[in-house]
């Protein structure tokens, strides 16, 4: 366990809490304190636009009495503020409805080793806020100086560090910090009424690993101006290759329908499917917290059970849900520490890559669309249906043609997984959940 | 006070301290927002009520202004090394060595309360607020067999808000926000579909008995996901489409309200920045934003700045009327205050926001506008949009028909629709004289802060949509 600067004192905070639980007469209690320290910087135009930096620490608690669960949080950590919340959640859990399955987990033996999973770099925690300025204006400004680009969304550069402390009446007491820095740029393209827009951002544990101001902008500037003079398309029904990025939101959405909440509730088509084919061999998915420096790797959930490596899609088959104590005891599972506040979420949550580079994907496909962006909600966990506004670059004999704007996407996650005809080698990590470009057998875009 | 006073303990003179300290680098404006606010929840599923939860959130934060630029910091601990500490971090962005002295704080009152409340949400015990999440449960579950599942969510919160400024400024509000809603699967040979309904607003528990019970919400919701049983796929292309009146107000939100926005507009980043007076849509479409009707989920009588708000007409029969202003981008557009500048928290800068957001009443016949279409879909219930500067939007339907000579037929399964707001804001034919607002449940993100919003329409033609369905 490392201790970080303010570690003691929020470790004596959790345990009152569940000392003062135990007292009120709760049966089981689990407290969280988190310590945040934010910077973040925008500028636009060569100048500030706004700097914030704070500081702030959050208390939450569930507490378990007769089976009967209640939950608290708070921003004011006061002492009478906090003893009373705790009296309330006592009393509070009197008013709810016994539930056999509702409590902590049994605590573990297994202990992740902290210092291993590399989540804290002090050079993030060091860096002077001019330096962080220069490198929101040094990106924005190489942006800028490409012809082709006509306004700014503005540069950031953004810091956290955060420290997590966990207690429970299970006798469970862990902590652990972490940092993340980002560096953006948002840009516009083409006149007035023509304008088209996209951005790239740089986000790592580790401030050595964030891309240079230079990449960033290059990155931006080129999503930005591939877009200009887009053409609609007719509707139509062809194959689909999945930038990165698109992968994301598609392992987002499959993240939902995975999850042991949304299983033992119903509301995914993926619900009693375990152990069946969903989708073809291209078609494994890991959840792994025990990455060194990614950004969805953790040492324990936030019900202090130790994360681990777990295979969810094995190729194609539906091997494990996702779960948390609460949900794994509903379907009879054990839980994988995907604990996540009182729901069950990814840490590190991909599609295993393939072997094809982005290029020779293209070059495969006679006549398609490369997905590049969606905007807009259209996804429906309980079906499995998509539907999104899209925008994209048409492929004609393998090669890149012309960009596509204001079409939409339409299909049904368990027909693409089932038709992923090939699985690239560029996965980046660049968000906890995600994956490398994919290529789809069909999909119905709608156009004129 | 209440929330500086009562829950942070800053006296007038401290306070006056504060803002000595933010301008001590020579800003042009500093501000100091206090936030209190408490919060409960009843969830009910699986026939239980699963959990409950209770929660504070206080803070406070501090803006300095210096020409464009603004530096904020704020904190939740109320001890005054620690406000003094976020005061300093904002005064920072100045360096003009200017002196302010401050006014005398004045305070603004607003006309009146928009918060009319017979049985306020916060006063009342947990077991009544159970009774009300039993009542939406058991109504929705009991309504057909086919109902497989029910979840009912309960949530309210009174947000205690104090401004103080280096313009003399003090201004407070304690607002309500209650909402339940209620989500239904319902399952017929392997197919299942969802459904949803929900109410609330800046009201009391009377809520639920003189305007929407905990029974209609329940009903409705199951009424969703039946229909949705029997949804066919939406077609795919370019038609007419019709939207119903009340939810189809988030399509007026998305493709106008965002990009009217005054921030985006200061920055000639919103499509609309050199159209003002200018036409850009059908002379059938007004629209308003207005943060005064009362009890509505998105009124305030202050705005997170301290002002007043006033209904802000936004397109005056199709030709831009007026942005949405917060005090930052008024005063570097030269335009007057429409009280517009909302925050989520203490944690966050005030930007320009909607609040009701709502097409205007027109004069066709609803039951015309239906009848003049031939091959088109009607688009009733929505899950949310999005929008781009640009000007290219989407809006989800959620539940809708389609329409074939003139007459609503079969129910249609959910779709994307997608275009550009110039475009689709000429494209409107016909405007009804239904004019109706959505579910009190309603909330609009942008920069990552969330809050709370209605929208309204009556219904409207477009003659020519995208539709993304997939047959």
């Amino acid at each position: 366990m490392t201790e970080g600067p303010k570690g003691p004192s929020l470790l004596d905070l959790a345990e009152s809490v569940v000392r003062s639980g135990k007292a009120c007469g709760a049966d089981e209690i689990e407290a969280t304190v988190s310590d945040g320290r934010e910077f973040s910087v925008d500028v636009r135009r060569g100048q500030i636009e706004n700097l914030v930096e704070a500081g702030s620490r959050g208390l939450s608690f569930r507490v378990i009495k007769d089976k009967k669960t209640a939950h608290a949080a708070t921003s004011d950590l006061q002492e009478e503020t906090i003893a009373r919340l705790v009296r309330n959640a006592v009393s509070r859990a009197a008013l709810g409805s016994p539930d056999e399955y509702a409590g902590l987990p049994h605590l573990s033996s297994e202990k992740v080793d902290i210092p291993s999973l590399r989540l804290f770099d002090p050079e993030v925690s060091g860096l002077e806020p001019a330096r962080k300025i220069r490198l929101a204006l040094e990106t924005e400004r190489i942006a800028l100086g490409d012809k082709r680009i006509t306004n700014s969304h503005g540069a950031s550069f953004i810091t956290n560090e955060v420290t997590t402390v966990l207690a429970g009446s299970n006798g469970f007491l862990g902590s652990y910090d972490q940092t993340f820095c980002s560096l953006s740029v948002g840009l516009q393209a083409g006149d007035t009424d023509e304008r088209v827009e996209d951005y790239w951002v740089s986000v790592d544990r580790f401030f050595k690993n964030l891309e240079p101001p230079e990449t960033v902008a290059k990155k931006a500037v080129e999503r930005t101006v591939r877009q200009l003079n887009p053409r609609k398309i007719r509707t139509q029904t062809v194959p689909l290759i999945f930038e990165p990025d698109m992968t994301d939101w598609l392992m987002g959405f499959l993240f939902s329908c995975i999850s042991a909440v949304a299983v033992y509730q119903k509301t995914s088509f993926l619900a009693g499917r375990q152990g069946e084919r969903i989708g073809n061999e291209n078609v494994t998915v890991v959840d792994d917290a025990l990455m060194p420096g990614k950004l969805g790797s953790r040492p324990f959930d936030s019900e202090g059970v130790p994360c681990r490596k777990t295979t969810v899609f094995d190729r194609g088959v539906l091997r494990r849900y996702l779960s948390n104590t609460y949900a794994g005891r509903k379907l009879k599972l054990p839980t994988t520490g995907n604990s996540d506040g009182g729901g069950v979420g990814p840490n590190n949550f991909f599609l295993v890559p393939g072997t094809f580079s982005p290029h020779e994907m293209i070059a495969s496909m006679d006549r398609g669309l490369i997905l590049t962006r969606t905007i807009g909600h259209g996804l429906n966990p309980v079906t499995g249906d998509i539907s999104r506004g899209a925008f994209g670059l048409w492929v004609e004999a393998g090669e890149i043609t012309f960009p596509v704007s204001e079409v939409t996407i339409a299909g049904n996650l368990g027909e693409i997984l089932s038709q992923i005809e090939m699985v690239g080698n560029d996965l980046d990590f660049r968000s906890p959940v995600c994956g490398p470009t994919i290529k789809v057998g069909a999909l119905t875009v709608a156009g004129e | 006070m209440i929330a500086f006073e009562d829950h942070l303990g800053i006296s007038d003179a401290f306070k006056k301290k504060i803002l000595e300290t933010a301008l001590s680098r020579g800003g042009d404006f500093a501000e100091i927002y206090a936030e209190y606010r408490l919060y409960t929840s009843i969830y009910m599923e699986e026939d239980i009520i699963k959990e409950t939860a209770e929660s504070v959130s206080l803070g406070v934060g501090v803006r300095v202004i210096s020409g464009e630029k603004t530096g904020y910091g704020y904190t939740n601990d109320p001890a005054i090394d620690s406000i003094t500490s976020a005061a300093l971090t904002a005064a920072s962005i100045a360096d003009s060595g200017k002196t302010v002295s401050l006014p005398v704080f004045r305070k603004i009152q607003p006309p009146e309360d928009r918060y009319p409340l017979a049985r306020p949400v916060h006063l009342a015990t947990l077991e009544d607020k159970i009774e009300i999440v039993k009542r939406g449960y058991l109504a929705c579950q009991k309504s057909d067999p086919k109902i497989k599942k029910v979840k009912v969510l309960f949530q309210d919160h009174v947000q205690f808000v104090s401004v103080v400024n280096s313009e003399g400024w003090e201004a407070e509000d304690a607002r309500p926000q209650m909402r339940l809603v209620c989500t239904a699967v319902a399952e017929k040979e392997r197919r299942k579909e969802l459904g949803f309904s929900g109410g609330g607003g800046r009201v009391g528990l009377e809520y639920f008995e003189q305007t929407l019970s905990p029974e209609r919400i329940g009903l409705e919701a199951a009424e969703e996901a039946l229909l949705l049983l029997e949804a066919v796929e939406a077609p795919a292309g370019e038609m007419p489409v019709v939207l119903a009146p009340g939810h189809a107000g988030v399509l007026v939100h998305e493709a106008v309200g965002h990009l009217l926005e005054a921030d985006f507009n200061r920055q000639k980043t919103s499509i609309f920045w050199d159209k003002l007076g200018k036409p850009v849509g059908s002379p059938l479409l007004t629209i308003y934003d207005d943060p005064t009707r009362p009890s509505f989920r998105g009124s305030y009588n202050i705005d997170d700045e301290g002002t007043p708000p006033s209904k802000t007409l936004l397109i005056d029969r199709g030709i831009v009327h007026s942005f949405l202003q917060d005090r930052l981008s008024a005063r570097l557009m030269g335009r007057p205050l429409t009280g517009h500048g909302r925050r989520q928290d203490y944690t966050c800068i005030p930007i320009p926001r909607m609040s009701n957001t709502y097409v205007d009443a027109g004069r066709d016949d609803p039951e015309e506008i239906l009848r003049s279409v031939t091959k088109g879909i009607y688009a009733e219930k929505f899950e949310g949009g999005q929008v781009e500067d640009s000007g290219k939007f989407t809006f989800s339907i959620s539940a809708g028909y389609l329409i074939e000579e003139g007459r609503l037929t079969a129910p249609i399964k959910q779709a994307t629709l997608i275009g550009t707001n110039i475009d689709i804001l000429q494209k409107i034919e016909k405007v009804g004289a239904d004019l109706t607002f959505g579910l009190q449940t309603g909330t609009c993100g942008k920069d990552g802060q969330e809050v709370p919003v209605t929208d309204g329409c009556p219904t409207i033609k477009i003659s020519k949509m995208t539709v993304g369905g997939q047959s």
